[in-house]
């Protein structure tokens, strides 16, 4: 264990295409145990690991039901090159669970105790339902005693206080798919992604499906808000009441299209210290500057990327004009909105890929995807510092910075 | 071989048993007019099923009433003393298992339901395995405990959700709406009808010779009705939509509603018996709660001893057959209808033809509604009220309510025209709402039988009538009115006179307050927030739309007319200007909201207002400001002895106006903020907003001496 605290490397980071999460989606048909044995496998590959060389493999999952169920983590490590030799831990903090698993891993690493560890995060929406792992979450003690709303309403809500509008979320939406398009035409995600293959060689799935590029503000404009109905009829809108007293009618904007879209797929990033680095020959792509975690009000639920972003930062001891790019989960349209309207950012420096809204938001792994995207998006632009974050249910927002070497 | 009857150990039962056909009837006849759920009762049911089930050749038994009802559940007595978990526990643990032992008996038990079963009542017949009632309206069912801040104690969470589904359940005990026979078979609350007694002993003999061992669903783990099963996904979602809808209509006031939801949600995903236990702790920590007392004060002892009319002059026979009523608008014709309904003859005066027509209207309306009468009965009421534009029509008239537009001269004019015409005896009534029955009178010739009957609209659901009995009437005159009250089903509350009485004066200071506090700069929507979140029924400005704006400020008008005071607020600017903008109210389509879908705030009166958003504002603060103007005015009511029980304030204001029933009333919550805080409060307030906060004469004078309005838990 070396006398200092040691510098935090991210060294490589791979993930799956991301596939419809529905059954029609690609990635149906294949198990998330073998989206993120697949994934460990390509990993080991490009880096020419032994199967023994790494201490632990942190995974992000969130519906840990049914084929995702029993520490996935361990069991995608036993169907992967690294067999028995790879322990495994699977951690849920919703949303933000597979950059939850970088910070895990960061931790690890970074206060010596390991030198290198896997993290990631996997989400087989097609096959394990959101929502279908029960839980007290979302419950009539949490409803009555806490407010907690579905998602969907804390997103209108947010873009109510906000002064966000439909016409906002809708444009946003748009040049999500734009700037998605543009990304995959330029090959932007080609060094990340590991193609899934079946049990045949034969490759099941390339490429993101799920974005529209055809997608306009005008086509987008005539879909119905999907949670009005739910807030207006059923109730669900008065219950942010609570702690929204200022709130009389709540404005629903979100719809699918101006949404993340429901998607499968996996992700893996290889973290370690500078000295098991060199142990094994390997080259390091960036550096975790900071990472912070934040509780923050849970009816509102989806602000937490500012207060997080703010602490990292403040740890980082960086302003936000020394992050040159960064990467705000495109949980609804209002999140990156939000965040941009807080800091006072043009789009220019947020989302240059586009986000979940064109991409798909595959819970538990989007975090670990996401860091692997902005990595490339910096190399790409020779530019220094990106900040990544999540918006996480419950209330919380997580955030890490990194910064090219 | 006959019936026989067996000994009891314990009085208040009963127990015949037949060898014939081995059933036992266990009847229940408690000391006094009915059975309510006591330790006295306890030892009954125990006795009485001792008996029966000793009895050798047992085939079932049938539970029944030797009183009008079943029983009407739990003795309020002892719940309202008690302010100790620990003691509460006791008490439904020995209930519980009392009732646990009639359906874990192996016997089958039926419940005759010869009349009511409320409450503990009907949760005693859940723990029957079938129940039967006659068929009757008059044979009420079902669980009101949520009316008392409390929910069911002896099991009615855990076993109603079996008979009707989780959802059906939840929104039976949380409206807590007793159902009538004929409605409650067909909603599963009772399993059949009996036309009569014996028809009825006879069904529950013919059950249980069908059902010799019959055994409940809870401990069958039969599946619920309605498809959604406890412990699934679907359950859960379910009730976070319950919970969510209960709060959309409650605000949060309410935590038995919300208590009742979780132990049926809850409670069904154990087993029955642990599940039982969640309903007891959730049951013991309600009913040793402040606003179960207060609701108990309130709505039960409070409200029942109205309903008897408790220490008011009483008459057995009202000697009116004739009623007139003056003025035929939405009041008139509600009053025509529920004269008629109270079988009485009535005349409706208007001097406008389209006002006829719309009170008749109103009363074929209504008459309509009225599903257990018959076509021709329906007819008949109908028929018995005359509509007419001349006076003769009137003539022999021996009750008269005047309804005619809120003004003095008018009144008088009306008065002077209409008392010459009457039966010998005949009494006059005004249902003004703020005039004070003194000066009405000056245009009387029989002021001894001259009086204020104060209805609340619409007249036909709000349950209170203000009776105003100024010096000058007689006891005789207030004994057939209170008579008639209760005829027409209402609860009545006697006050002395003075501008307002007490519900106008209460009712004006809130619509004011809410009024002034927009006019300060405060938010509106927080303002209306801040009432609701309090309990109160209807928001301030919500509530003055649908009185409607102008008619609001007729009644500030004539208050400054009668009493010769100004009242220079901002608040009634803002509310003049809201009018010259065209604005009205509700019936309008346009008044403090906006009425287009969805209703909101109207925009514009933001620029109405010339303040500035206060520094000190928030639901808290304002919250604070509704009660406390609310309550400096009630001081000064109180000062002005116009009220003569504090209980009456609580009752008046609860059913007269939507004050918090949360709260139990001003009164009681003014006891609950403590009275020397209240006063230290409102001299804080008078000198930071206006002397309207003023603490009266009464709060101080109470303050001082450590008083309270009730004594009590």
């Amino acid at each position: 264990m070396p006398a200092q605290a040691p510098d935090v490397w991210v060294y490589d980071s791979v993930r799956t295409p991301r596939g419809r999460g529905k059954d029609n989606g690609s990635l149906y048909t294949t198990r998330p145990v073998r989206l993120l044995s697949g994934a460990l496998d390509g990993l080991k590959a490009r880096t020419g690991l032994a199967a023994d060389a790494v201490d632990d493999l942190v995974i992000g999952c969130v519906t840990q039901v049914s084929d995702q169920g029993a520490c996935i983590a361990r069991t995608a490590a036993l169907l992967s090159g690294f067999g028995q030799h790879l322990p495994g831990v699977t951690l849920n903090r919703f949303c933000g669970s597979g950059l939850e698993a970088i910070n895990h891993a960061a931790a690890m690493v970074g206060s010596g105790l390991h030198d290198l560890v896997l993290a990631g995060g996997v989400e087989s929406m097609s096959r394990v339902p959101m929502g279908s792992d029960g839980g007290a979450l979302f419950d009539s003690d949490l409803v009555l005693e806490v407010g907690i709303v579905p998602q969907g309403i804390s997103a209108d809500l947010l873009a109510t206080l906000r002064g966000i509008t439909r016409e906002d979320a809708d444009r946003f939406a748009a040049e999500s798919q734009r700037r998605a398009a543009a990304a995959m035409a330029a090959g932007a995600f080609s060094r990340s992604i590991l193609p899934v293959i079946d049990q045949n060689g034969l490759v099941v799935l390339a490429t993101d499906e799920l974005p529209r590029p055809e997608t306009t503000a005008e086509k987008l404009a005539k879909l119905n808000p999907s949670f009005a109905m739910m807030g207006e009829q059923f109730g669900l809108d008065a219950l942010t009441r609570k702690v929204y007293p200022q709130v009389e009618r709540v404005n629903h904007i979100h719809h699918a299209g101006n949404s993340s879209g429901i998607v499968d797929g996996a992700a893996v990033a290889l973290i370690g210290h500078r000295e098991a680095g060199e142990r094994h020959g390997l080259k390091p792509r960036a550096r975790i500057r900071a990472v912070a975690t934040v509780g923050d009000e849970p009816v509102l639920m989806l602000a937490g990327p500012m207060p997080a972003t703010e602490r990292a930062l403040k740890k980082a001891g960086m302003s936000i004009g020394d992050i040159d790019l960064f990467e705000v989960n495109e949980a609804f349209a209002a999140v990156p909105l939000a965040f941009m309207q807080h800091f006072g950012l043009d789009d220019s420096r947020v989302n240059v890929n586009g986000g979940a809204i064109a991409l798909g938001h595959p819970l538990g792994a989007t975090g670990a995807m996401l860091l692997g995207t902005a990595l490339d998006a910096l190399e790409d632009r020779g530019l220094s510092t990106a900040l990544i974050t999540l918006c996480i249910g419950g209330g919380m927002g997580v955030a890490t910075i990194i910064e090219r070497v | 071989m006959a019936t026989e009857t067996l000994p009891v150990s314990a009085p208040g039962v009963t127990v015949t048993f037949d060898p014939e056909d081995g059933v036992a009837v266990v009847t229940l006849a408690l000391p006094g007019k009915v059975n309510k759920i006591n330790p006295a009762f306890g030892a009954a049911l125990a006795a009485g099923l001792d008996a029966a089930f000793g009895a050798k050749g047992l085939k079932g038994v049938i539970l029944a009433s030797g009183h009008k009802d079943f029983c009407v559940g739990a003795d309020i007595d002892v719940v309202y003393a008690s302010r100790d978990p620990k003691e509460i526990l006791a008490v439904v643990g020995q209930l519980n298992a009392g009732y646990r032992r009639i359906e874990t008996s192996g016997k089958p038990v039926v419940a005759a339901l010869t009349g009511s079963a409320l409450g503990g009542g009907y949760e005693l017949a859940l723990a029957c395995h079938h129940r039967i009632a006659l068929d009757s309206p008059k044979v009420l069912v079902g669980l009101p405990e949520v009316n008392l801040g409390l929910i069911p104690g002896a099991g009615g969470t855990q076993r109603l959700p079996y008979l009707l589904g989780l959802q059906e359940a939840v929104q039976h005990i949380a409206q807590a709406q007793p159902v009538r026979a004929p409605k409650a078979v067909k909603a599963g609350l009772i399993d059949a009808l009996a036309p009569d007694r014996d028809a009825l002993f006879a069904a529950a003999r013919a059950w249980i010779a069908a059902n010799p061992s019959p055994k409940q669903p809870w401990d069958t783990r039969t599946p619920l009705p309605g498809g959604v099963q406890p412990g699934t996904e679907a359950a859960r979602t379910l009730a976070v939509g319950a919970a969510a809808f209960l709060f959309s209509k409650t605000a949060g006031c309410y935590p038995a509603a919300e208590a009742a939801l979780r132990c049926v949600f809850e409670g069904t995903r154990l087993s029955f018996e642990r599940g039982l236990e969640i309903e007891s702790r959730a049951f013991a920590k309600l009913a040793t709660s402040d606003q179960a007392k207060d609701m108990i004060r309130t709505l039960w002892f409070g409200k029942n001893a109205a309903d008897k009319q408790e220490g008011l002059p009483q008459t057995a026979d009202a000697r009116f057959t004739k009623v007139a009523i003056l003025g035929a608008g939405m009041m008139g014709g509600g009053l025509a209808f529920l004269a008629t309904k109270a079988g009485l003859e009535v005349v409706v005066r208007d001097i406008r033809e389209e006002a006829l027509q719309a009170a008749r209207a109103r009363v074929e309306e209504q008459a309509g509604k009225l599903r257990h009468l018959s076509a021709q009965e329906r007819a008949e009421l109908v028929g018995r009220v005359t509509f007419t534009l001349d006076l003769e029509p009137l003539r022999g008239a021996d009750l008269v309510i005047e309804a005619v537009v809120e003004n003095l001269k008018v009144k008088h004019q009306v008065i002077r025209e209409v008392e010459p015409l009457l039966a010998e005896g005949a009494v006059f009534a005004s249902n003004t709402s703020a005039i004070p029955i003194t000066r009405l009178a000056e245009a009387a010739v029989n002021k001894d039988r001259f009086i204020g009957l104060h209805f609340f609209s619409p007249v036909e659901k709000m349950p209170l009538l203000e009776v105003i009995q100024p010096g000058f009437t007689s006891e005789d005159t207030l004994a057939r009115c209170l008579s008639f009250g209760r005829a027409i089903g209402k609860t009545c509350v006697v006050v002395n006179d003075g501008y307002g009485f007490f519900t106008t004066r209460l009712f004006a200071a809130y619509l004011l307050e809410g009024c002034q506090l927009v006019a300060e700069g405060h938010d509106p929507v927080l303002v209306e927030w801040a009432a609701r979140s309090l309990g109160m029924v209807m928001s301030p400005l919500k509530v003055f739309d649908e009185v409607t704006l102008t008619l609001g400020m007729h009644a500030f008008t004539t208050r400054e007319a009668v009493l010769g005071e100004k009242l220079d607020l901002a608040g009634l600017e803002l509310v003049r200007a809201v009018v010259a903008a065209g604005r009205t109210g509700k019936a309008a389509g346009a008044g403090f909201y906006d009425y287009e879908h969805p209703r909101r705030i109207w925009p514009g009166l933001k620029d109405l207002v010339k303040a500035e958003t206060p520094a000190e504002t928030g639901v808290a603060h304002l919250q604070r400001r509704l009660m406390l103007a609310q309550l400096a005015e009630l001081g000064r009511v109180l000062d002005d002895g116009v009220l003569r029980k504090a209980i009456d304030a609580d009752v008046g204001a609860i059913l007269g106006l939507g004050f918090a029933p949360n709260t139990g009333g001003p009164l009681s919550w003014a006891d609950r903020q403590g009275l020397p805080q209240l006063v230290a409060e409102m001299d804080t307030m008078a000198a930071r907003y206006g002397a309207r906060y003023a603490p009266s004469a009464t709060y101080r004078k109470m303050a001082a001496e450590g008083a309270r309005f009730h004594e009590g838990p």
